[in-house]
């Protein structure tokens, strides 16, 4: 028999909120509880259960129960095309500018990802039904254009690093990749978001492979030290491909992606407004994490610089070669398996946030705690998606490199419209209730927006008007 | 409207499911409450809809760029 309750029935012991999601529930209408209220509820229990004991042990119980979405959207973002950027920025201008430049753009992250951690507490809803409801189909579309685009040329790309990752190590194409998506598939066979959850932040953190490998080049500390104070030098001053490599790493760090995905997984982990100082420290955590993985990269590839060695042309794999006479068969080894990692890791959360999107605006079940035939959709999605990224590298004479550099360019470019419709709902009093925006955070976002639309307008400067750039200086 | 999730068979809905979700989950995070309650639609002031073009415009415009760019390097 199915066991029905009103809302008004069930809201006994929980925390009211004021907001109008919140409001509306005292219809009396009443519910069915599905599979995937069940498991989020027992995930719920034991966050309830940790947080009413006292002492360190179980703070950091909790805290272990509820990091995840944060780590995982940052580490995920240091993806392939993300390592590419470093490694081609420590080729390229060695350790200076974009020493403090990669910081900075983290912390851009942080500013823009604390708001996706309120807004998903807050609504219990991810990004694309948010942006529907409240703004309708016609602004809503357009947003999961910007996002369905960007996820296939990124998964794309993920796959490439995969293929350039494993390929170091004389794995054929067709078996790389092949290998990803049945991984791909085996981690959602759990039908649990909490198992789900573990299985990726454990692989997520192989994204510091890259830190022993820029341990092995023996870095200068003291020049790294001077370029965090200084930012500088910029060896070559602005030009057109200063300007590509600066997009690159913006793009590299903030992207549309990383709004719905964290969003979303915080709706399916069912974290609310009482998590939302651990949900803080979740994404500042995997903001530090993903930083230490960036600049590493940079600074492991820094030796290439120093040795003049073109790397202009260079896709992932071919650094990690380039590299072995200078660090050894291990170091590059290591290299290859941390391009390798980025892409599957990626490959795994960009997929997940497209499927959240789609099942959100189709309306369709949306959870990784669905089993199969309950989330068909969804899963299907997800995996159609991913499947058609990978065919899409195995197609010979495909112009691989153009799709790394424009993916994280396209990124760039279509972030501020996104964080339009973040920063309008994250402000918008109905919905959020006390929990709207600050207006120092208001302030910080409306930075990051001025940052990316200078950055997107300097680079289509320096490609309709190349010459335009010596008047900021450049060349 | 049509009902797009699936409840639980009684099966798997035990006595303890049942209480774990009512104690454990805010009334809002259940499915049935999302699938009927959705944010009513805010009208846009004129400023947001000038925000909202412009920024289109501006992400057309650059992805144009970014097409001249591929095809003056194919060349």
């Amino acid at each position: 028999m199915k066991e029905t309750k009103t809302v008004s029935e069930l809201r006994e012991g929980a925390a009211p909120r004021s907001n109008i999601l919140n409001d509306q529930r005292t219809s009396g209408a009443a519910v069915v509880i599905t599979h995937e209220d069940i498991d989020r509820a027992h995930d719920r229990e034991r966050v309830s259960e940790t947080r009413a004991r006292r002492g360190f042990r179980p703070r950091l119980r909790l805290f272990w129960l509820l990091i995840g979405p944060g780590i995982l959207v940052m580490l995920g973002e240091n993806d392939g095309p993300s390592m590419l950027s470093y490694a081609a920025t420590g080729a390229r201008f060695g350790i200076g500018f974009f020493v403090p430049f990669i910081v900075l753009t983290f912390l851009m992250a942080c500013v823009v990802q604390e708001m996706t951690v309120r807004l998903g507490a807050a609504t219990h809803r991810g990004h694309a039904e948010l942006i529907f409801d409240r703004f309708g189909p016609f602004w809503g579309w357009f947003s999961m254009i910007d996002l369905m685009v960007g996820n296939f040329l990124t998964l794309v790309t993920e796959f490439i690093a995969i293929r350039a990752g494993l390929g170091f190590f004389g794995v054929r194409p067709a078996v790389s990749v092949l290998g990803a998506l049945f991984v791909l598939s085996i981690a959602l066979m759990t039908h649990r978001y909490w198992t789900w959850e573990r299985i990726i932040l454990g692989a997520a953190l192989f994204n510091l492979l890259f830190v022993p490998v820029a341990l092995l080049t023996h870095p200068h500390w003291g020049t790294v030290g001077h370029a965090l104070v200084t930012w500088g030098p910029l060896p070559g001053g602005i030009t057109q491909d200063t300007v590509l490599i600066l997009l690159a790493d913006i793009g590299a760090t903030v992207t549309p992606w990383m709004l719905f995905f964290q969003q979303s997984a915080i709706a399916d982990k069912g974290l609310t407004t009482h998590d939302i100082r651990f949900g803080r420290v979740d994404t500042v955590l995997g903001a530090a994490l993903a930083t230490v993985a960036a600049l590493a990269t940079m600074l492991a590839t820094a030796p290439l610089f120093m040795h003049h060695m073109s790397a202009a042309n260079f896709e992932a794999a071919e650094f990690a070669q380039a590299l072995q006479p200078l660090i050894g068969h291990w170091g590059a080894a290591l290299f290859a398996l941390g391009i390798f990692e980025a892409g599957m890791v990626a490959a795994v959360t960009i997929s997940t946030s497209s499927a959240y999107a789609f099942g959100e605006v189709a309306r369709r079940p949306h959870s990784l705690n669905l089993p199969f035939k309950q989330g068909r959709a969804f899963y299907l999605v997800l995996l159609v998606e991913a499947a058609a990224a990978a065919g899409l590298v195995l197609i010979p004479g495909i112009p691989l490199v153009y799709i790394v550099l424009l993916v994280n360019v396209i990124a760039v470019l279509a972030m501020p419209p996104a964080l339009l419709f973040l920063y309008m709902l994250v402000n918008d009093r109905e919905i959020m209730g006390p929990l709207i925006s600050p207006r120092w955070a208001n302030v910080l976002a409306l930075g990051v927006v001025t940052v990316l639309i200078g950055a997107g307008l300097l680079f289509g400067v320096s490609v309709i008007a190349p010459n335009a750039l010596a008047i900021i200086g450049g060349r | 409207m049509e009902k797009q999730f699936e409840s639980a068979t009684a099966a798997e809905l035990s006595r303890e499911d049942f209480t774990s979700v009512m104690t454990s989950l805010e009334p809002d995070q259940l499915i049935s409450t999302k699938e009927h309650h959705h944010c009513p639609r805010r009208r846009l002031t004129r400023t947001e809809m000038i925000l909202f073009w412009g920024l289109r415009i501006y992400l057309v415009f650059m992805v144009g760029v970014v097409v001249y760019q591929i095809w003056t390097s194919v060349r």
